[in-house]
Order: C-alpha cells, then sequence, then structure tokens
C-alpha cells in the first residue's frame, strides 16, 4: 500500500510535469510563428549569397504591433500581414502581399481593424479575422470595406465612395428618422443607429434588409422602400459607417474632406452666388471670385471667411460658421471654379437670381447664428414645447405674415415680448421672446424680417 | 564536504528520519508540517472516510493563490483595459491562456469541493461537540469562497462577468432596508461601473483572500486540538478512561497518565488531567496510530498532485469564457447569475422576496446555527436519520434549483429544455 502510494506521487508528479511541458509546446507553438517563418523563407531566397540567406533566416520571429491610442485599438494584423508596407511585395502571396493604393493611410499609422474589421489584439487567424463567437465586428468582405470610409470621414464627399453620400442623402430625404434615432435625433419605432456599424449585423443582411425587409427580419415593421439594388448598397454602406466611437482628434479632424466637389457643394448650400460672381456669371453685389485664390493668399482668404469685418471693416459679407475644412473646401473649388460652374448653379436655383437675395441670405445666417433656430427651428416650424404658453408651444414663423406687419415684427424682435397664456392663472412660460435690439444692428435685424418674409412668400407660391 | 553537511544541518536540525525520534521532529521543528500531529490515526487517512475533500479545497486554493498572483502582473482593474488585458492574456502572453485557464477552474472546482466537504461533515456528524465552532468557521469560510468566487467572475470585464454581477448584485438588494445600501456599498454606485470593478478587485485579490487565510489557519488549528479529523466513532471500540500521549514509547510499556499536582494542569508535551474537552486516544486505540511521516504526508502529496493535474489537464482543454466587452446598454437575454448563485436567481424569478432575502437568510442562518440547534449528541447515523434526511433535501433541492436555472431557463427566463435551439437566443 505505502509503496503504491509512493509510487502514484511519482507518477503523478511526472504527468504534472508532461502537463506542463504540453502547455509550454502550446504556448511556443503558435500559428502566426509560422506564416513568418514562410515569409522568411520567401525573403530568403532572393538574397544573393548564403550568408545573406542565413541572416534573414535568423530573423526572430516576433509578434508585431501597432499601439493607436488615437484609435483605441491594438492592431496586431502585421504579425502575419508582414509585407502591407512594402511595396516590392506587390505580387507576393497573401498573407504578405503590400497594401497599394493606401494614400496617406499608412498602417502604422492607422492599422488595419479601422477599415477591415476583425479583431486586431488575435494573433491566429480564426480569431483575428473575427468570425468566431463574442466578437462583434468580423473582417469586412471587400465589396463593403470602403464603407469603413465614413468612420472617420463622417461628413461632404469622399472622393472614391460616392455611396456613403448617397446613403446619407437617402436617410436623411426618405424619413428613416421618423423611426429610427440616430446620435439622439429620431423616432423610437426601430431600433437606433447610431452604433449601427459596430452591431454584430453583416453587410449582406442589412443590404437584403433594405430591399425586403421581411426577408431577413421576419415581421419586421419597417416598410418596404422599393429601394434600388445600388440604394440598398449605399445605405448598406452609410449604416456600416455609423459609430460613436472616440476617435482621436488627428482622426476626428478628416471628418470633412476639403475636396473641391465638396467646396462645390457648400458654394450652393450657403448660396454664395447670391452676391457674388464667377467672370461675371451671379450677383455683383460682392466681388467676382474668377481667381481669386491667386490674387490673395491662403491666409488671407481665410480669414476672410471666419471675419469678413476684421478684414474689410463694413463688409456686408455675413460670418458663415465654417469649419476649418469647409473652408479648404470651399477655396479648393475656388481655385477650380469657371463662369460655367456658375451658369449650372444659376440655373439650378428653384427661383431667379433677385437683387435682395443678398439681404435674404444675411437675414438667414444671423437667424441661424444667433439661435433663433433652437426655439423657431430650422424651416421655421417651430414646435419647441413651452408649457402654458398659447398652444403650449413656441410658435411656427411660416405663417408669421397673416397676422403681423413687417414693422410690428421688427418691434417683438427689438423689444421681445412675453407669450400670451394659455391660462391667465397658470405658470409663467419658461421661454419667451428676449429683446434684440442691444445684440442685433437695426440693419441685421431688417435682414432677418426680410428673411422671414422671404419665407412667407415661397409658402404662399406653393 | 563538511562546510555543506554543516549548511545542511544548520536547515534540518531534526535527527535521520530512520529514526522515530527524527521522524517526530519532522513535524514538530518544521512551522509548516507542525499543524500535523507527529502520529495520526490510521482511520483518518482512510480515503473513503474524509475523500481528502479539504485538503482537496486547500490546494485548489494554494492553485488559486499562485495563479492569481501570476494573472495580476497582467491585469488592470478599470474598463475596457482590464478586458483588453483578457485578451492579451488569451493572445500574447506567454502560456497565459493556461494560466487563466487554472485559475478559473480551480475556482469552480474549491466551490464545488467547498460543498462536497461541508456535506461530508455534516454526514458524519462531524460538527458535534466539541467541533461546533469550527463548524461555524468553516459555513464562514464557504461564503468567503462564494465571494471570492463572486468577485473574481466580474473581472475580465466582458458581457458574462457585467451582467452575472449585475444579476447576482440585484438578488441581494432584495434585503428590506439595507438591501440597497449593501449593494451601493459593495458596487460603489447604483450600477457595476468602473468603481465596482475597483472594488471587486480590492476584494478579490487583498481583503478576501486575506480573510479566508486566517480563517483557514483556526480551521486547522481547532481540527488539530480537536485531535485530528474526526473519526466514524461508532465502528470504534468504547473508549477506556485512561488517557495517553500521541507519539509514546512503543508498545509493552505501560502508558499511565500524569499525576495530577496541585500547582501543574499538565505534565508532559499533549497530556492531559482531568476530563478533556478534546478527543483523545486510549491505549487500544495507540496500537491503530501511525507516524504522520511518511504515512499522511504521501497520502496528502498524492491527492495535491492529482489535484494539479486533473486542473492542469482541464486548463489544457477547455478554454475559460470570455465574451464580448461588458456593454451596460446591451442585455443579454436571458441575463444570468454566476451558477453558484442560480438556485436563488430561480427563487426570485418566483418571489423577490423569497429568492432574495428569506431563502439566502435563512439558509446561511440554519447552517450556522445547525450544531447549537441539533441537540442529539449521538453521530451514529442510525440515531439521526430525520436530520440527515432533512439535510439531503436541502442539498437536493439547491442542486436541483441551480442545474433548473443553468440548464432549462431561456430568453425571458421562460422554461426552455437545453435540447431545444431558442432561435435568436444567442443574441
Amino acid at each position: 500500500m505505502e509503496r503504491k502510494l509512493q509510487q502514484a506521487f511519482f507518477a503523478l508528479s511526472i504527468v504534472a510535469l508532461v502537463l506542463i511541458l504540453a502547455a509550454e509546446w502550446q504556448a511556443n507553438t503558435p500559428s502566426w510563428k509560422n506564416y513568418q517563418r514562410t515569409f522568411l523563407q520567401l525573403e530568403a531566397q532572393d538574397e544573393p549569397n548564403a550568408a545573406a540567406k542565413a541572416a534573414v533566416l535568423a530573423t526572430p520571429l516576433e509578434i508585431h504591433q501597432v499601439m493607436l491610442t488615437g484609435l483605441q485599438r491594438v492592431d496586431r494584423c502585421t504579425t502575419c500581414h508582414l509585407g502591407v508596407d512594402d511595396p516590392t511585395l506587390k505580387n507576393a502571396p497573401e498573407p504578405y502581399r503590400y497594401h497599394a493604393n493606401l494614400g496617406p493611410h499608412i498602417p502604422s499609422r492607422f492599422g488595419c481593424t479601422i477599415c477591415h474589421g476583425g479583431q486586431g489584439l488575435a494573433t491566429d487567424k480564426q480569431n483575428a479575422h473575427g468570425s468566431v463567437p463574442f466578437w462583434p465586428n468580423p473582417l469586412l468582405s471587400p465589396d463593403y470595406v470602403r464603407a469603413s470610409c465614413g468612420r472617420c470621414h463622417k461628413e461632404g464627399d469622399v472622393p472614391g465612395v460616392p455611396e456613403l453620400a448617397e446613403g446619407r442623402h437617402l436617410f436623411e430625404t426618405q424619413g428613416c428618422r421618423g423611426c429610427h434615432k440616430l446620435n439622439g435625433v429620431g423616432g423610437s419605432i426601430g431600433p437606433d443607429l447610431s452604433e449601427e456599424g459596430a452591431s454584430l449585423r453583416s453587410p449582406t443582411w442589412l443590404e437584403q434588409h433594405f430591399l425586403v425587409p421581411s426577408a431577413v427580419s421576419a415581421g419586421s415593421a419597417m416598410p418596404n422602400f422599393h429601394f434600388t439594388k445600388d440604394q440598398a448598397r449605399a445605405l448598406t454602406y452609410y449604416m456600416l459607417s455609423l459609430t460613436n466611437q472616440d476617435m482621436g482628434s488627428y482622426y476626428a479632424s478628416v471628418r470633412l474632406i476639403p475636396s473641391p466637389e465638396y467646396g462645390h457643394e457648400l458654394f450652393v448650400e450657403k448660396n454664395c452666388i447670391a452676391c457674388h460672381n464667377v467672370g461675371g456669371v451671379g450677383a455683383k453685389t460682392g466681388p467676382d471670385l474668377l481667381g481669386v485664390t491667386k490674387r490673395h493668399s491662403p491666409e488671407w482668404l481665410d480669414e476672410q471667411l471666419v471675419n469678413p469685418q476684421l478684414v474689410y471693416p463694413g463688409s456686408s459679407m455675413p460670418e458663415y460658421d465654417l469649419e476649418t475644412n469647409a473652408r479648404k473646401a470651399l477655396l479648393a473649388f475656388m481655385t477650380t471654379a469657371t463662369p460655367e460652374d456658375a451658369q449650372s448653379i444659376v440655373a439650378g436655383r428653384k427661383t431667379a437670381l433677385k437683387p435682395e437675395d443678398v439681404a435674404i441670405e444675411a437675414g438667414k445666417q444671423d437667424f441661424a447664428r444667433f439661435g433663433c433656430v433652437g426655439c423657431h427651428g430650422t424651416e421655421l416650424q417651430g414646435g419647441v414645447p413651452n408649457p402654458n404658453a398659447q398652444g403650449g408651444e413656441v410658435p411656427s414663423l411660416l405663417h408669421v405674415a397673416d397676422d403681423y406687419t413687417k414693422d410690428e415684427v421688427i418691434a417683438i424682435i427689438r423689444d421681445g415680448k412675453a407669450p400670451p397664456l394659455d391660462n391667465p392663472a397658470g405658470l409663467t412660460p419658461p421661454l419667451y421672446m428676449p429683446s434684440w435690439k442691444h445684440v442685433l444692428s437695426d440693419e441685421d435685424i431688417n435682414r432677418v424680417a426680410d428673411y422671414l418674409w422671404s419665407m412667407q412668400q415661397k409658402k404662399e407660391s406653393w | 564536504m563538511n562546510l555543506i553537511r554543516d549548511i545542511w544541518q544548520s536547515i534540518v536540525r531534526r535527527d535521520p528520519l530512520s529514526t522515530d525520534k527524527g521522524k517526530s521532529e519532522l513535524v514538530f521543528l518544521n512551522v509548516w508540517l507542525h499543524i500535523h500531529p507527529a502520529k495520526v490515526k490510521k482511520e483518518n487517512m482512510k480515503f473513503r472516510h474524509s475523500f481528502y475533500l479539504g485538503f482537496i479545497t486547500f490546494f485548489l486554493f494554494l492553485i488559486l493563490l499562485t495563479t492569481g498572483i501570476a494573472l495580476m502582473c497582467y491585469y488592470r482593474p478599470y474598463p475596457p483595459q482590464a478586458y483588453q488585458d483578457m485578451k492579451d492574456l488569451q493572445f500574447v502572453v506567454f502560456m497565459g491562456p493556461f494560466l487563466r485557464n487554472m485559475h478559473r477552474w480551480a475556482a469552480h472546482g474549491m466551490v464545488v469541493c467547498v460543498f462536497l466537504h461541508m456535506c461530508r461533515v455534516f454526514y458524519t456528524g462531524s460538527y458535534k461537540k466539541p467541533r461546533q465552532f469550527n463548524w461555524v468557521v468553516g459555513v464562514v469560510l464557504l461564503l468567503l469562497t462564494l465571494g471570492l468566487s463572486f468577485t473574481g467572475y466580474l473581472l475580465p470585464w466582458d458581457q458574462l462577468a457585467f451582467w452575472a454581477i449585475t444579476v447576482g448584485s440585484n438578488i441581494g438588494s432584495y434585503a428590506p432596508i439595507v438591501g440597497g445600501q449593501l449593494r451601493e456599498l459593495l458596487l460603489g454606485g447604483h450600477s457595476v461601473g468602473e468603481a465596482a470593478l475597483l472594488r471587486f478587485y480590492v476584494l478579490h485579490v487583498a481583503v478576501l483572500p486575506s480573510a479566508l487565510i486566517l480563517l483557514t489557519i483556526v480551521h486547522f488549528w481547532r481540527v488539530r486540538k480537536d485531535g485530528g479529523l474526526s473519526r466514524p466513532v461508532w465502528k470504534l471500540k468504547p473508549k477506556t478512561e485512561q488517557l495517553v500521549t500521541i507519539g509514546a514509547p512503543p508498545a509493552g510499556v505501560p502508558l499511565q497518565a500524569a499525576a495530577a499536582s496541585k500547582d501543574k494542569t499538565y505534565g508532559l508535551m499533549e497530556v492531559v488531567t482531568g476530563k478533556p474537552i478534546f478527543e483523545t486516544i486510549t491505549p487500544e486505540e495507540e496500537e491503530d496510530t501511525v507516524f504522520s511521516y511518511p504515512y499522511a504526508f504521501v497520502r496528502e502529496a498524492v491527492v495535491l498532485m492529482g489535484t494539479v493535474t486533473t486542473i492542469m489537464v482541464m486548463s489544457l482543454f477547455l478554454n475559460a469564457p470570455l465574451e464580448q466587452l461588458a456593454n451596460p446598454a446591451k442585455t443579454p437575454n436571458p441575463a444570468k447569475a454566476p451558477w453558484y448563485f442560480l438556485g436563488l436567481q430561480e427563487l426570485v424569478s418566483h418571489s423577490a422576496l423569497l429568492g432574495g432575502v428569506i431563502a439566502p437568510a435563512l439558509m446561511v442562518l440554519a447552517l450556522l446555527l445547525i450544531p447549537y440547534l441539533d441537540r442529539n449528541p449521538s453521530r451514529r447515523p442510525a440515531e439521526r436519520k430525520l436530520i440527515l434526511w432533512l439535510f439531503t433535501l436541502f442539498v437536493v433541492a439547491n442542486l436541483a434549483l441551480i442545474v433548473i436555472g443553468t440548464f432549462f431557463r431561456g430568453p425571458g427566463w421562460a422554461l426552455v429544455p437545453p435540447w431545444v435551439h431558442v432561435v435568436g437566443g444567442a443574441e
């Protein structure tokens, strides 16, 4: 008995030792080492002499990683994908092939997973490619990788990815927000889409869902919008780009790409043609913009967009709250703008260009810049709740001309007004019209009134 | 050579192990081994008597201590780094997965073994006089083990951890008046978050292990003072009045108790006069004792290596679970507490008061008070039929509830047998 116990002890000790060795063997033979060995052999083939071959083969095997604090990730993909930044490996077999067409998006600054998805922390193929349980972002198929551009480039035009702008446009125009919340705004009938790009949905699921909602989600309340294949693809791209993940300041700064195309878009949106002309085409109130980038330095032009009063005291150019890259985009458009561009912009307008447009546009800018839109809405629709005010909300200004004369409105803007009460005995409504006379000049107030009346006219003409 | 021998003898100051004196001194003169007596009863070493469950529990704790300290080197107790550290353990730390697996499986094993150990002690009636209080210490050790497992459960900061702790701490909050405050104290807030992770970490690596080690020392010390493991007395010959020392001279020489004197309450080491509160051995039994070295030690060593190898084999082939990063906005359906609390969660699903307050309070109170409520002095199973049946009922009910909660509860806590696949249940 005692002898057997001693033998059992020794036997078990040997088993334990073997198990430790097995665990060590397991730890010492990860699959990435095989990939690196194969890669080194590939590299060694091209070496001229035996000594150089041996030197290459003696390269220590180690995990490569890119620490991306700004993107809150660590990507170890380059442990196996060893040739991504080596142009001589253009034709190498995967996983060693060079990644062409990256532009400024070099792996050492961006890693891989921000665009491709997958699990950057992992060091074996299955886990790294992310098709494993409990990893929400598997590798995106090549058809959809470009959607990831929208994760950083959230606004404007993304060169090479028209789908993103198209998807965003569809989202805002097809009434998606009626049911879906995006970044806090929207209905709550459907799921919140703010983090849709980080969800478990596969791109093919999304695309199917846009084509025929009930095909992938039985009993879905989502109506069939009869999107075309291209529209479904565009919406899918947009969905895949949606994320609220904090990007570091460097990545956030490229939210908007300063492309001439986006500058063109802004030029139309901000109605620059209402004052300016290009080579004589357009309004004559402001200066001709043809070749303006040759006449002035970029810094001067940028300042002109930020604070026109500083450059030309008394300038009638309004202040536009444009971010840096939007200003850059406008200037980029200016370098290429031709009278033909201006002609097509003028032709594309809903109403003909009139001299008053200058004042109306300035009034619209004031209306937005001084926060009138906060209560009265970007489209003058009003609707912000204001308990115990007549109607219970801030009034719409769309029909202000029916109730007031222009002078009365100017007086109200100047001196402010307490809203009429629903219940005279009740509480004072929290919101009221403040007096603006110390904030806005008479000229500004007149412009705002002009703007309001311009909107009335539009309504009547509908 | 003399120098080496001198050094060796300065470390090991006992006689050679070939002599009985040497065997005794091995135990007496060694701080780590002297929790053992120099001689132990043969009966105590029988495997089928105790199944060495106490030892296994202790050895599992040693595994947890060593692997846990190693894991601490790779862990930052704040989100979301905590989760990234788990991934690093999985993918880049040398033998990281093995380390984490060992810690995980040993932890589950310890919860199981401490419970089985308690059952063994109950069925043999070993909580009876003079061991009542040691049973109470044991119950506290059980609670500490559950607490260690529960606090450790949160540390990976994945969905499994986050929601198990959310549900688990909710069960506790049903206690009247203090429940909510206790939960807030434990979590450092109203919900599981950064503060909770840090608190759980502090409890897990400092407070609870220290308490467990201290109480384990008390537990062992009292077992030792009560004459070693309790034996199935009903199988022993009746005792005589005469008392002897353990490790007395060889048979043949008659043994005498030391003469009582007015100024001395004891004579020789471990010889006690008067009526002892401890279990002691009689001359007849003396023949049934053997030296701890090598008889007890070799058995303990076999059990130790058996425990270690079992955990190692499990750790080589079974990976500890790691789900997605904790997401407070995404509740899994169903969200389940750690398995050993699923019995309570099952009760909570029927009645929050029953599962959250009455059942756990009664269970802990009943366990603590068993040695004082059970007035029956006999340890013979034949004379304890009622209480044995009651305890069996308690154990079976607990296990049944845990099994139902673990395997038979699907989305919405609906009754779903494990062989039925619920579509969408994985999300």
